[in-house]
């Protein structure tokens, strides 16, 4: 019951995001580190792929649980359902860690300083929006918990 | 989403282009031989820039790309040193058609380009970070 | 929400009914109308605030503006329904607590 409160808003989404930007934030800095190393080849974090993952995770989090999805559960008490649910959501946002552990390699054509520094900026942007999209759903929890409005 | 900042890169990448053949140029001034040791004088680059339409912004506006990396056609500078190795037969010596006062107006113009497109970056994360206040 | 009628000067002078709780008054919805209609509205705006936050970190086409407005408007909602419902809790103790 505790761990549903949090699946049941955008908090699965926005942790996803947050681990990207932040493991996307660490491979950005390694190359403007190494702007003048010798054969150094520029790595990346894919957003595409990431944005991919992402959407199929919460199409799958989306689709309504039918009976017959349910594979050979033959019981329908209660109790059976939201765990089978439980437990496909969070194998969906494991799709999702997945995408950040493939590394992309540049072959060394149109990189440059300005386009690392641009990619860390716009993956700031991102996380930033989402730490604070993040701490107002909080806030609201929060509120509702303590049934205090302010 | 941030496709204003992706434009303002590609303007940035454009002018550094851009500097960097100016700044070859000025280098290659005096060039006589070119790369085989051959006596023909050092051709100077211009950059063309391209609008692209690839990299746009939802409301309409494009980013640039460097369209080619011309040489230019201008005959090259004679002047007569006939003590040059490189000296003609009647004593002349071919020198780059490059003009150093305009091609220094041309680094300016770039460098402020730079500047400017530097100042809409910062424009743009204010006004995201702006934007982040609704929420907070 | 619909608003809460206005009494009119022209009206008669007969005292006007009590209002009961969940009664239907004479011409405009009750307070529990209104309540379960406002958390009926929080909810959907609650769901779209969730789904604009969805497509726009998958990638879709959307102002990070509008989301964020679309945010904190459903928190807003929120958080006035919830001071509506304290309102109401507050009353619904002041009458049990008298003393006939």
């Amino acid at each position: 019951m505790l761990s549903n409160i949090f699946q049941s808003s955008t908090l699965p989404v926005l942790e996803q995001v947050v681990n990207f930007t932040e493991a996307r934030h660490g491979v950005l800095a390694g190359n403007i580190a190494n702007l003048d190393t010798p054969g150094y080849k520029t790595r990346d974090l894919s957003p595409a792929l990431f944005q991919q993952r992402l959407k199929e995770a919460i199409e799958t989090k989306n689709e309504p649980v039918s009976p017959t999805s349910l594979g050979d559960v033959a019981d329908l008490s209660p109790g059976s359902m939201p765990v089978r649910q439980e437990t496909r959501q969070i194998a969906a946002f494991d799709k999702v860690k997945d995408s950040m552990k493939s590394i992309l390699r540049h072959d060394g054509d149109d990189v440059s300083m300005e386009t690392q520094v641009n990619e860390m900026m716009k993956n700031q942007q991102q996380h930033n929006l989402a730490i604070n999209i993040m701490s107002a759903q909080f806030r609201l929890l929060r509120a509702a918990i303590t049934e205090r409005v302010a | 989403m941030f496709s204003s900042l992706d434009v303002s890169t590609s303007g940035l990448v454009a002018q550094r282009t851009r500097l960097n053949a100016i700044s070859s140029n000025i280098a290659n001034m005096s060039t006589t031989r070119n790369e085989l040791g051959q006596p023909e004088p050092y051709q100077p680059r211009y950059v063309t820039f391209q609008t692209d339409n690839k990299l746009s912004t939802p409301g309409g506006g494009a980013g640039v790309k460097i369209g080619s990396v011309e040489h230019s056609n201008e005959p090259p500078k004679m002047k007569y040193e006939p003590g040059h190795p490189d000296a003609d037969a009647r004593g002349f010596v071919r020198y780059p058609a490059v003009d150093m006062t305009t091609e220094f107006v041309d680094a300016l113009e770039a460098t402020r380009a730079y500047e400017a497109n530097i100042g809409v970056i910062e424009v743009t994360k204010n006004m995201s970070d702006q934007a982040l206040r609704i929420i907070a | 929400m619909s608003s809460i009628n206005n009494i009119s000067i022209g009206q008669s002078l007969t005292p006007p009914k009590m209002p009961t709780f969940g009664g239907e008054q004479t011409g405009g919805a009750s307070f529990k109308d209104v309540l379960v209609d406002s958390i009926q509205q929080v909810n959907s705006m609650q769901l779209q605030a969730d789904q604009a936050v969805e497509t726009m970190f998958s990638g879709g086409e959307v102002n990070p503006a509008e989301v964020l407005t679309a945010v904190q408007k459903a928190d807003l909602a929120f958080r006035l329904t919830m001071q509506m419902r304290n309102k109401l809790m507050d009353v619904y103790q002041e009458i049990k607590d008298i003393r006939i």
